[in-house]
Parts: C-alpha cells; structure tokens; sequence
C-alpha cells in the first residue's frame, strides 16, 4: 500500500494536468469561457430565489441562502458520484494501452469536481458580503475539515462506482436515480428538524452526507461552529468508505483491460 | 533476477474469456443469460525469455498469436494468470500516441498532458521541452491549438513526446510507420541513439525490415509459445516460409472446396484438373526451404555472377563491375515485378538494400521465362565475405518469390583501409 501510494505521488504531475485539462478545456471555445464557472452557480441562485422567496414564500428566513449553502457541496457530491463512475470507461483508450496507476483518474475527477465547488464558494461569500451575513472567523476555519471529509467521502465512493462501472455498466445509470433519491434524503431543501424523531437517528447515521450538509449549513448560514459530534461520525464514516473504496478498487483494477 | 537482465519472463500464461455476444448491461446478463456463453481462449501458454540491459529484442507473429498481449502484460496494463514477469529500471511504452491530448489546447499544454501521463513530473517536463519541440519540428505552430494541426504535424508532436521519456526500458508497438519518410527516418535514428545509450528496448511489429535495422533478436511467437528465438536474420526467414507456406495451403484448401463443388456437374475434366493441380503443388514445393518463399508465381530458376567479360567468378576486388543474372521462369504470368536486392556482411550486417521501384520507381516487365541483369560498377565495401539476398515482390511487399542468401561473394580490398565501406576520396595539401 505504501508503494502504490508512493507511486501514485510520482504521478502527481498526471492528477495536476488532468485536473487543468478538464477545467480549461471544459469551457474552451466559449466566448466567456472560464465566467461560465460563476454564471451557472449565480443563475441557480437567481433561480431558487425566484421561486422560493417570491414564488412560494418559504418561512424560512433567507430561503435561497439556505439552500445554496447546501446545494453547492452537493452538487460537488453528486457529480462525483454520478459522472465519477464512467470515468475509467470514458478514458477506455488510455487504459488499454498505457500503465499508470489507475487512482489517477478517479482522483483526477473528483480533484476537478472539487475545485469547481471551491470556485461557486466564491459566487457564495460574494452573496454574503452583498446580503450582509457575518462571517464568523472560527466556524470559516472549521470549512475546512469539513471540505476534506466531504472530498474523502466523495473520493471512496467514485473509486468504488468507477471500478464497478467498468464491469457493470448500468451503474453509471443507475447512479443518476440513486443520486436524485439521496438528495431528497439528505437535508438539502429542508432542515434536518423536519425529520420525525424516531428516523432522526437512522437518518442522522446512515447518510454520511446529513452531517456534513448540516455541518455546512451551520458554518455558512448560521455563522456557527458545527457540532463535534456532527464533524466527528462525518469524518469517520468518509475514512471508512474511503479505504473500503480503496480496497475495492484496487481489487478490481487488474482486470479492467481485459473487461472493456 | 540476474544483474545482466532488464527483462525476465517465467513461465507466463494468459486465458481470455472470449464472449460470443457480451452483455454489460443489466437487461442483457438477466434476460438473456445464453447470450453470455464464453469460450477460454488461451492466448498465451506459457512464455518464458529474459532480454539483458541494452538489448533490442523484436516479437514476431501473425495477427493474434500473443504478441501484443506479452508487450501489454510488460506495460503491467494486464497481469498474467501464472508466472512471473521481473523488470528492472524505468519502464516507458510507445503504444498509444497522443494519449489524452485535448485538441482546443495548444501543441505546448498537450506536451505538458501527454508527458505527465508517462509519468515525468513538471520539472522532468520542463528540461526535455525544448528537445521534444525540436524533434517535433513544429516550434512555430507550438502555441496553436492541436485541431488546427494536420493528421502529420499531429503524430510528430505526440511521437516527440513519446521518443523522448527517458527510461531504462522502451517498448514499442507498431507505431513506426509515423509521419513523411524523412520523420519516419529520424525516429529511426533517434530509436538506435536511445539504443547506443543503453535503453533496452522491446518491438512488437509486422515490419521485419525495421527489426533487423535494430534488434539484436527476435522472438517468433505463434499460438501461445515461442517459436524460434535468435537473430533476426536467421529466424525471419523461416518466419516468412512459415507464413508464405501457411496462405498457401489456405488457397489451396480454397481451390479444393471450388473443386468439390464443381465435381458435381463436370466430373471428365475435373479429372484433368486434378492431375494439373497436383502437378502445380509439386512444382511450388520445389524452392521452398527455410531461406526461401513466396507464392511461386515468379521463380528464380538460375543466378550465376560474372564479370564484365561474361566469366563466372566468385571474388572480386572492390573496384570491379560485377554483374548478377537473373533467370526467372514466371508460371503465374506476372506482367511487372519489383525485384529487389540486398546485401549483408557474413557477420549479418546489412550493409545495401534497393530495389527497381526504390531506383525507377517502376516494376519491370516480364516474359514467361527471360534473364535480369543487375549491373554493379563496384561494391565499394571493405575486404569480407558478402551474402546477397534477390527478391521478386510487389510494390506492397507480397513475395512471390524471396531468396536469402542466393549466393556469397568474397570481396578484396586493393589498399589497407580500415571500416565497413570503401568510400571515393582524394587528398590535398596547400604546399602543392
């Protein structure tokens, strides 16, 4: 394991162009080009206004503020998921004819999901300055543990839908319902304390994302520093799936060749 | 593992699951669970061989039989079911080109992309750029974006980058064939540079011409196991009868199913038919042997060498004319034919090769049966013994009849030069 992590740190260099490559080229030939990658998150926001605060009146204060601080890190997750599971299968030429550690590439996707959700934060804190929302420098600083629990999570989930994807490829299909259902799941649209008593527990623990969507929440919307409790099973739960994902992948990928 | 060796392969063996009608969806593997019957082919059946540092070592064999799966398992993109493959140093592959290029990046970014995925990091990157967009020859194009480039300027930047990761161990698959001629060469060139440096150096090709200019051996697999194992020079040959000997008896189970189902209606002249046939598959057997094949529709039936007077001889100073004739019966009625010639050292350098379509770009007209001449002024080779290779090929390289070492001649030298050829010089000081 220490090898193959040492092998991957001499193909850093493959991770950092692959991640350049996807967010340069993505909008490349666009005339505005990289604003693209502010416009898309500051329309959705107009979106959800619109609707949530005009539309439908929510009674929560600040509705759209709400829910973007939330959407945000999921989309970040749910791409992840969803378009990280082809992401073997879509460099098939690659793989059959060149070796390197096959890591790279779910690293390398997920790494460019990331930075895009690092790149909308910058749309989220122009809305707080413009809305005048305190910043509460200690809950800021605990954004980021919950940033890397939330890209460790993601990570051991792609390396686990990837692998899989190349034998079975009604995963990556099947991801994209699997994913809608888990964002109605997770306390996305709605405060976690809409959730009955009785499931609070079940809903809490099972879902790795609740608690750092809550987490989230509580840095951005509510300037507060999240619960211990909350960071702590996140955490916890990211490294377990990480290393099961790991594992897993590591298992599988001797055989992708022959299985494309 | 031996301290000489780059390369050592045990004892390895590889099974496919071949599918007759793969299912990868979840519909196809419940639904239709016949679909997914699969045979077990054994591609390859246990292949040992090690390759020392420094060496250039080519795989030969027709299409499927283990060839590119060894060079795969060596690139560790597959592993073998049993046995072992041990490699020491730095392993770098040329199979796929311009791996990961994104064509709305400039020549200059791609290098960085395709570069990065041999595994060399920014800084290794940043000392070869210059070297790469050198050998690329497209420094003035280098920040435009590759999709404005030609197919050509395309695979240049990508063999560049390629040829130009450094490693202790290169292998190689069928990507020669890059770019115009004169690319084509330098490659060629740069290939036996990183050969002279000490790279060890593994070729999966069909081209036996590139691999005698380079390797030091080759090894001939064929169904799963070695074949032959040796110099290029001595195992191609028996590769090519083997291979002409194969379509051959392919065409002719062809002519004799054609010949089944005529039976039926003309049974007299199948007889006579049959005789002619059976006369023709004597004939044919006849030249073959493992210096020699082609599909016999042009044979060779007389060489003799003379000299400008008409005398037979066998040495030669490297200032007389020789002269080789050439007798050919032609039972196929070939109109036109290359012929070709090549010359080698007895220590298996080769040290000449040109053909009619090389020095006229035309074939030569033919009659059923007639004399070639091929007229050399003077072989300008130093002292040695020289073996001499004739062929009768189509411009596309189909045999129909190749003969190596047709004969052998001895050359002498008048004067005491020293190296490999003689070459036309004269001396001048300033005092005269």
């Amino acid at each position: 394991m220490i090898k193959r992590i040492k092998e991957i740190y001499a193909y850093r260099t493959m991770i950092y162009s692959l991640v350049k490559r996807d967010l340069k080229g993505r909008y490349k030939g666009s005339v505005l080009g990289f604003l693209w990658t502010f416009i898309n998150p500051l329309f959705q926001l107009l979106i959800y206004t619109f609707v949530f605060s005009i539309v439908l009146h929510s009674d929560v204060k600040d509705y759209y503020m709400f829910l973007f601080v939330a959407l945000i890190p999921w989309i970040f997750f749910s791409t992840s998921l969803a378009g990280g599971s082809t992401c073997i299968t879509s460099q098939k030429n690659m793989v059959q004819k060149i070796y390197f550690p096959r890591e790279v590439l779910p690293i390398s996707f997920v790494t460019s999901q990331f930075v895009n959700m690092l790149l909308s934060f910058i749309v989220i804190f122009a809305v707080m300055i413009i809305a005048r929302y305190t910043f509460n420098p200690l809950a800021l600083l605990c954004l980021i543990p919950v940033m890397l629990t939330e890209y460790i999570l993601a990570l051991g989930f792609t390396f686990i839908l990837s692998a899989v994807t190349v034998y079975f490829q009604d995963m990556q299909f099947i991801m994209g319902i699997l994913t809608m259902a888990w964002q109605f799941l997770s306390p996305i649209m709605y405060s976690q304390e809409r959730v009955p008593v009785e499931f609070r527990a079940i809903y809490m623990y099972v879902n790795p994302m609740a608690p750092i969507i809550i987490a989230y929440r509580d840095i951005l919307y509510y300037g507060r520093v999240p619960e211990l409790a909350t960071l702590l099973s996140a955490l916890l739960m990211g490294i377990l799936l990480f290393v099961i994902g790991w594992i897993t992948f590591d298992k599988m990928q001797k055989h992708f060749v022959e299985e494309m | 593992m031996k301290p000489e060796n780059a390369i050592e392969v045990h004892n390895i063996t590889k099974k496919f699951k071949v599918y007759l009608d793969k299912g990868h969806t979840l519909k196809e593997r419940t639904l239709f669970s016949k679909r997914r019957k699969f045979e077990n082919r054994e591609v390859l059946k246990g292949v040992s061989f090690e390759v020392k540092k420094g060496e250039a070592i080519g795989l030969i064999g027709h299409n499927g039989c283990g060839k590119s799966t060894t060079l795969k398992m060596l690139t560790k993109i597959m592993y073998p079911d049993s046995g072992t493959i041990e490699m020491n140093g730095r392993v770098s592959s040329l199979i796929e080109l311009g791996a990961g290029f994104h064509p709305d990046m400039s020549g200059r970014e791609n290098i960085y992309i395709n570069a990065s995925i041999f595994g060399l990091t920014k800084k290794e990157i940043e000392e070869r750029i210059d070297s790469i967009i050198e050998f690329s020859e497209l420094e003035d194009f280098i920040d435009n974006p590759v999709r404005t480039y030609s197919s050509g300027m395309y695979m240049r930047l990508a063999f560049a980058v390629a040829i130009n990761v450094d490693a202790d161990i290169l292998l190689i698959d069928e990507i020669l064939a890059v770019g115009d001629v004169a690319f084509q060469a330098k490659c060629f060139n740069r290939l036996r540079q990183i050969k002279s440096e000490g790279t060890t150096i593994v070729i999966v090709s069909h081209s036996l011409g590139q691999l005698e200019l380079i390797c030091d051996r080759s090894i001939w697999i064929h169904e799963g196991v070695i074949k032959e194992e040796g110099a290029p020079f001595d195992v191609h040959p028996k590769y090519m009868s083997f291979m002409a000997n194969n379509t051959l008896s392919k065409a002719k189970d062809k002519q004799e199913k054609k010949k089944e189902e005529s039976k039926a209606v003309e049974e007299k002249a199948e007889e006579a038919k049959t005789e002619e046939a059976a006369d023709n598959t004597e004939e044919n057997k006849k030249p073959e042997d493992s210096n020699r094949w082609g599909s016999n529709e042009i044979v060779m039936s007389s060489v003799t060498v003379t000299d400008e007077k008409g005398e037979e001889r066998d040495t030669f100073l490297n200032t007389e004319p020789i002269h080789v004739h050439i007798g050919y019966e032609n039972p196929g009625k070939i109109e036109n034919s290359v012929v070709g010639v090549a010359i080698y050292r007895d220590d298996k350098v080769h040290i000449y090769g040109t053909n009619t379509l090389i020095d006229m770009s035309k074939t030569l007209p033919l009659k059923d049966k007639g004399t070639i001449t091929l007229v050399f002024d003077r072989i300008p080779v130093n002292a040695g013994d020289y073996i001499f290779d004739l062929a009768f090929h189509k411009p596309d390289g189909f045999n129909y009849d190749f003969w190596r070492d047709v004969f052998r001649l001895k050359i002498n030298n008048v004067k005491g030069e020293a190296g490999t050829v003689s070459i036309e010089h004269s001396w001048k000081s300033d005092t005269d």
